[in-house]
C-alpha cells in the first residue's frame, strides 16, 4: 500500500502521529493543507507554540497564542466529568500556567503572556498506568485510558510518574482522575486555543505530505 | 470545601482574621448571610453588625471584607470578581463602599473553601495573609513592604508556588493614600481606596490555592446554560451585541463604533508565531467568542493591533476585555513594554499631558507627540500610565483623579496653590515639567510616584475629589485662583456629578434621568452597566433597543441618545431594575459590564436577550428554584441596607439628616451646560431641575423612601426583615 493510500486509513494516520507527536512534528515536511488544518505557521509548531497530541478522535491541537486564560477548559472538563466546578482536579490544566509556571511562564513573570493549558496525552505505553500499583488505569477498546474508582487507592503514583503530572488525586474521593477524552474542554474553549481536527481531515490534508 | 460539607454553591464558610491577635476563626456563612446572598450582601451586612459607622476608617474598629458569592467559580461565564467591602476614607460622609476586582483570585478563594474573608485589627509589623485551603496563616511581608505590586506579586507567587495566586498594594496603600487600590493578575485592581484601609493594617497582600472545588446541584444544566449564553447571547465587552466590523453572517453592523472589534483583517499583530487573525465571529459560535471583544482597538483605533500579544481578562469569562501588550516604543525610556488594562486606567492618560505655555513664545503648545505611528500617543502613554498607576497602587476614581490635575493645572489652580500664590516656587520649580511638555511617558510614573509617596502639595492629588477641593478651596468660587466652583463648572469635561466627590459613571450624558439617579445612590462611582450595555450595544435604536426594552419596562422606558424625554413610571421601573441588579451582580458575584443579558447577539431571538438567565443559573447552581423576582426582592434588600447606612454615616459624621439634599443632588452643569439648548430639546443631554426633582420623588416612592428626606421608612425596611436597621434610624432620630 502506498503511504498516500495508507495515510487514509484513520488507525494508520493516527499510530503515524503518535509516533511524532509533539514537537517532532516539526522536523516533519508539513503540506500547507496540514498546516492550515492545524491553524498554524511551520514556525509556530518548531517553537513549540502549538502542541499536537493524537488522539482517538483526532488530532488535539493546543495554540498557546490563542489561549487567553479564561480557564474554561477547567471549568468544563470538572463540570462534565465531576459534578462540581474546580481547576486542582481538573484534568486538562491551565491554572497552573497562568501565574508563575514551573517553566517561567504566566502573568507573575518576565513572560508575562506565555500560559496556555496542559492536556493528557493518551501516551500509548502510559506512564501512569504503569506506575499503578492497582493496575487501575486501564485503556478501553477506543484507545482512552481511564481510572477504575474501585480499584484506585488514591495514592498518587499516577499523578507522580506522568511527566507532565496531568493525573491528579481528588482530595475529597481520594481517588485519581485523568482525561477521558470527553472534548468538554474543547467544544467550551471560547478562543480555539483548544481544537479537535478529526481524522477523516487529517487524512484528508496529510495526502499531500 | 463545599464539595465537603455538601453545600450547593456557597463555600460555607467566612474565614476571620484579627491581625492584631493574630487569631483566626471560621463561621458558617449560610445562617446569617444567605438573605444577604454574598459578595456585596455578606460585606455590607458585616460592616453594619460589627463597625460602627463614625469609626474612623483606618482606625482600630475599621475592618475590610473580601468576598464572594454562590455563583462566583460555579461554572457561570463572568463569575470571576470579588467584593471588598469597608468604610470610605476620602468621600462625602465617610460611609459605606466596596471595591470590585477582577482577575483569578475571586475563582481561588472559593476553591480554598471561603466565601468571604472578614480583616479586622492592625498588624504592627507588614504582613500578608496566607490561605491554602483550611492552612491560614499571617506571614511576614517585610521584604515586600515598600515595593511596587508588580514586584510584590512576583516576589510571592514565586515564593509561595505556581498554583498561588496574589492580591497585593502598593506604596500609595502603604502610605494611606485614599486614592488607592489592591492589584491582581496584570492590571486588575479593586479600587474606593481600599489600599489605604488595607495599608493602615500593614497588610502589604493576600496569596491563596484552592485545591477544592464548588459543588453544583445541576452541573450538565449550568454547562448547557452557559452554552447558550456565550452561543446567543454574548457579544463583546459590555456586552455590545452588534459588530463594529461589517460580517458576513451579521444583518447589521454596529451603529457607532463599540466593544465589539474583532473582525476580519483585525489582528494580533505580537502573537508570538506570527499575526493571528481575529476573523468573523458568528452568533451561535462558542469558540470565537473570546475573538469578538478587542478593546485595544476600540480604546486606541487599528494602531493597538501592533502591539496586541493576544487578549486577557477573568477567571470563567469568555469575554476577554484586557488586551496584553508589547509596547516597545517604552522600552526607549527604560519602562516596562508589557502592559494590560482597560477603560479609564488607560484610555484616559492624556489628561495628565495638558497643552502649555511655550517660554520663549508665550504660545500654548500641545504636550504630546506620537512615538512610531500616527495617533499612537494616546496609547503609548496609556500603556505606560496604567502600568505606573497599578505598580505604585494608585485609584483614578474613575478618571477624577486626571480631570482634578487637568482642570486645577489649566486653570491655574495648581501653580497657585503650589507655590502659595506665587511665593514660593520651591516645590514648583522641582517637579519636572519637561517630561510633561516633551509628551515623554517617564512624566506618569513621575506623577504617581509623587502621588504614592506623598511628595509635596502635588501629591494632595491623591486626596480624592472631595479632599482636594476642601483643602485647596475648589469647592468655593472665593477661595481659588480660578474663581468657580469645580464640582459646578461648566466646561465640557466636568466629570462630578455631585458634590460628594466621585464622577457620574454612565450618567445623564448618555443615560438620562436614569443614569443621573443611580450615579448618586452609592458613596462613590456607580459602575452600573445595566443601561450603557444597551444603549452602545451598537445595535439600531428603532429596531432593537427601543422594541426589547419596551417589551421588559413598558412603552417610554428608554430615550433615544440626546433626545430626552420627561421622566414617566417606566423610567423608573428601569431605574430600579437596574439599582437592585446592580447589588445583585456584586453579591452573586456576576461581572455587571456583561451581565444583564439584555440584548441577544442572536437573530433568531430577534435580538431579545434573557433577563431571568440570572435565576436560571442560580436555580441550576444551587438547587432551589429562583425566579427574577426572588433575586430581585433579595438583592433590594441590600439596596435598603446601603440607604440606611449612608443615612445613618450622613448623620453621625456630617450631622445631615435629609440624603435628598445633601446626597442626592446633581451637580450644576448637568442642568446648565448646553445654553443654547432647552432640556429636553433634540441635541442636548442637559436636564431640567423640576423634572429631576419630580424623578426623585418618584424614585423614592418606588424605593419605598421618605419624600422629603430620601431615607427608607420602617415599614418599607421591616418588608426586608431589616428591622434593626429601622431601630436605628429612629434612635437617631432619621425616621
Amino acid at each position: 500500500m502506498s503511504d498516500k493510500k495508507r495515510f487514509l486509513d484513520k488507525d494508520y494516520t493516527r499510530r503515524q502521529f503518535l509516533k511524532l507527536s509533539g514537537k517532532s512534528l516539526a522536523g516533519v515536511a508539513m503540506s500547507g493543507a496540514m498546516l492550515s488544518a492545524l491553524g498554524v505557521t511551520a514556525d509556530a509548531l518548531a517553537e513549540d507554540k502549538v502542541r499536537v497530541w493524537a488522539f482517538p478522535q483526532g488530532l488535539l491541537v493546543v495554540n498557546a497564542d490563542r489561549c487567553v486564560g479564561c480557564q474554561r477548559c477547567e471549568i468544563n472538563c470538572t463540570l462534565t466529568n465531576d459534578g462540581c466546578c474546580s481547576s486542582y482536579i481538573s484534568r486538562v490544566k491551565v491554572t497552573r500556567n497562568l501565574y508563575s509556571s514551573r517553566n517561567g511562564n504566566g502573568l507573575y513573570t518576565e513572560n508575562n503572556w506565555t500560559y496556555f493549558p496542559d492536556t493528557c496525552r493518551q501516551c500509548e505505553d502510559p506512564a501512569c498506568g504503569n506506575a499503578c500499583p492497582m493496575g487501575a488505569i486501564y485503556a478501553g477498546d477506543d484507545g482512552i485510558r481511564r481510572v477504575d474508582t474501585d480499584k484506585c487507592v488514591g495514592c498518587g503514583a499516577c499523578a507522580q510518574a506522568c511527566p507532565w503530572h496531568m493525573p491528579t488525586v481528588n482530595p475529597v474521593t481520594r481517588k485519581s482522575s485523568k482525561c477521558v477524552m470527553c472534548g468538554a474542554c474543547v467544544e467550551g474553549c471560547p478562543s480555539g486555543a483548544l481544537s479537535i481536527i478529526p481524522w477523516d481531515k487529517v487524512s484528508s490534508a496529510a495526502q499531500e505530505i | 470545601m463545599s464539595v465537603k460539607n455538601g453545600i450547593n454553591g456557597w463555600a460555607g464558610s467566612v474565614l476571620r482574621v484579627n491581625l492584631t491577635t493574630g487569631a483566626i476563626t471560621t463561621e458558617d456563612t449560610l445562617p446569617k448571610y444567605k438573605p444577604f446572598i454574598g459578595g456585596m450582601g455578606i460585606g455590607y451586612k458585616i460592616i453594619w453588625d460589627e463597625v460602627p459607622l463614625d469609626s474612623d476608617p483606618l482606625g482600630d474598629a475599621a475592618k475590610a471584607v473580601f468576598s464572594v458569592g454562590p455563583l462566583t467559580a460555579s461554572g457561570v461565564p463572568c463569575s470571576g470578581r470579588m467584593t471588598v467591602s469597608f468604610l470610605s476614607c476620602w468621600s462625602k460622609g465617610n460611609s459605606i463602599v466596596d471595591a470590585h476586582m477582577g482577575g483569578h483570585f475571586a475563582h481561588a478563594l472559593k476553591y480554598a473553601g471561603y466565601d468571604a474573608i472578614i480583616v479586622e485589627g492592625k498588624s504592627d509589623k507588614p504582613v500578608y495573609l496566607k490561605i491554602e485551603d483550611e492552612k491560614v496563616s499571617i506571614e511576614d511581608a517585610s521584604h515586600v513592604w515598600g515595593k511596587g505590586t508588580f514586584d510584590t506579586n512576583a516576589t510571592l507567587a514565586k515564593e509561595n508556588g505556581p498554583e498561588f495566586d496574589v492580591i497585593s498594594i502598593g506604596q500609595a496603600g502603604e502610605n494611606l493614600v485614599p486614592m488607592s487600590c489592591m492589584v491582581t493578575s496584570f492590571g486588575n485592581s479593586g479600587g474606593g481606596g481600599v489600599g489605604a484601609v488595607l495599608g493602615s493594617k500593614m497588610l502589604k497582600a493576600v496569596v491563596c490555592r484552592g485545591t477544592g472545588a464548588v459543588k453544583i446541584a445541576r452541573p450538565m444544566e449550568v454547562r448547557l446554560l452557559s452554552n447558550y449564553m456565550i452561543k446567543d447571547l454574548v457579544g463583546g465587552n459590555n456586552n455590545h451585541t452588534v459588530p463594529t466590523i461589517p460580517q458576513s453572517w451579521a444583518e447589521y453592523s454596529a451603529t457607532s463604533s463599540n466593544r465589539w472589534q474583532g473582525g476580519p483583517g483585525v489582528t494580533w499583530d505580537k502573537a508570538s508565531n506570527g499575526p493571528i487573525d481575529m476573523g468573523e465571529q458568528p452568533s451561535g459560535q462558542i469558540n470565537v467568542a473570546a475573538l469578538r471583544c478587542n478593546k485595544g482597538v476600540f480604546d486606541f483605533g487599528a494602531v493597538a493591533e501592533k502591539y496586541t500579544v493576544k487578549q486577557g481578562g477573568c477567571s470563567s469569562c469568555p469575554v476577554r476585555c484586557y488586551t496584553e501588550y508589547d509596547m516597545d516604543p517604552l522600552a526607549d525610556y527604560d519602562l516596562p513594554t508589557h502592559v494590560s488594562n482597560t477603560c479609564m486606567p488607560i484610555i484616559k492618560m492624556l489628561d495628565w499631558y495638558p497643552d502649555h505655555i511655550d517660554a520663549a513664545t508665550g504660545e500654548k503648545v500641545k504636550s504630546t507627540h506620537d512615538f512610531v505611528d500616527q495617533g499612537d500617543a494616546k496609547m503609548i502613554l496609556g500603556g505606560a500610565g496604567s502600568r505606573a498607576a497599578d505598580d505604585y497602587g494608585v485609584w483614578c476614581n474613575y478618571g477624577s483623579l486626571y480631570e482634578d490635575f487637568n482642570m486645577a493645572y489649566t486653570t491655574g489652580v495648581l501653580k497657585d496653590v503650589i507655590t502659595k500664590g506665587g511665593t514660593d516656587m520651591t516645590e514648583w520649580d522641582a517637579i519636572p515639567w519637561d517630561l510633561m511638555e516633551n509628551g515623554d511617558p517617564r512624566w506618569l510614573v513621575e506623577v504617581y510616584r509623587r502621588i504614592a509617596m506623598k511628595e509635596g502639595t502635588f501629591s494632595d492629588l491623591g486626596l480624592g475629589t472631595y479632599l482636594l477641593y476642601e483643602k485647596w478651596g475648589m469647592d468655593d468660587p472665593a477661595k481659588n485662583a480660578a474663581g468657580v466652583n469645580f464640582y459646578d463648572f461648566v466646561n465640557g469635561k466636568n466629570f462630578n456629578i455631585g458634590h460628594n466627590g466621585y464622577p457620574r459613571h454612565h450618567g445623564p450624558e448618555s443615560c438620562w434621568q436614569t443614569g443621573t439617579i443611580l450615579s448618586l445612590m452609592y458613596n462613590r462611582d456607580c459602575m452600573i452597566h445595566h443601561l450603557i450595555n444597551f444603549v452602545s450595544s451598537g445595535a439600531p435604536f428603532d429596531a432593537i433597543i427601543k422594541p426589547v426594552l419596551e417589551g421588559f419596562f413598558g412603552e417610554g422606558c428608554v430615550d433615544r441618545p440626546k433626545a430626552y424625554t420627561p421622566i414617566n413610571e417606566n423610567k423608573i421601573k428601569l431605574t430600579k431594575w437596574a439599582f437592585n441588579g446592580k447589588q445583585w451582580h456584586d453579591s452573586a458575584t456576576l461581572c455587571n459590564w456583561m451581565y444583564p443579558m439584555t440584548i441577544a447577539t442572536s437573530k433568531k431571538r430577534n435580538y431579545v436577550g434573557d433577563l431571568d438567565l440570572d435565576a436560571k443559573y442560580m436555580s441550576a447552581v444551587v438547587g432551589e428554584d429562583y425566579t427574577r423576582e426572588d433575586l430581585e426582592f433579595d438583592s433590594e434588600r441590600i439596596s435598603q441596607l446601603l440607604r440606611v447606612m449612608t443615612a445613618v454615616s450622613f448623620k453621625l459624621n456630617l450631622g445631615s439628616a435629609n440624603l435628598r439634599q445633601d446626597h442626592d443632588q446633581p451637580s450644576d452643569w448637568v442642568f446648565d451646560k448646553d445654553p443654547d439648548f432647552k432640556p429636553f430639546e433634540e441635541g442636548t443631554v442637559k436636564l431640567d431641575r423640576e423634572d429631576y426633582a419630580k424623578a426623585l420623588d418618584m424614585w423614592y416612592e418606588a424605593m419605598g423612601w421618605d419624600k422629603e428626606t430620601g431615607i427608607p421608612t420602617r415599614a418599607t425596611l421591616e418588608k426586608f426583615d431589616l428591622g434593626d436597621c429601622a431601630d436605628k434610624l429612629e434612635a437617631l432620630g432619621l425616621i
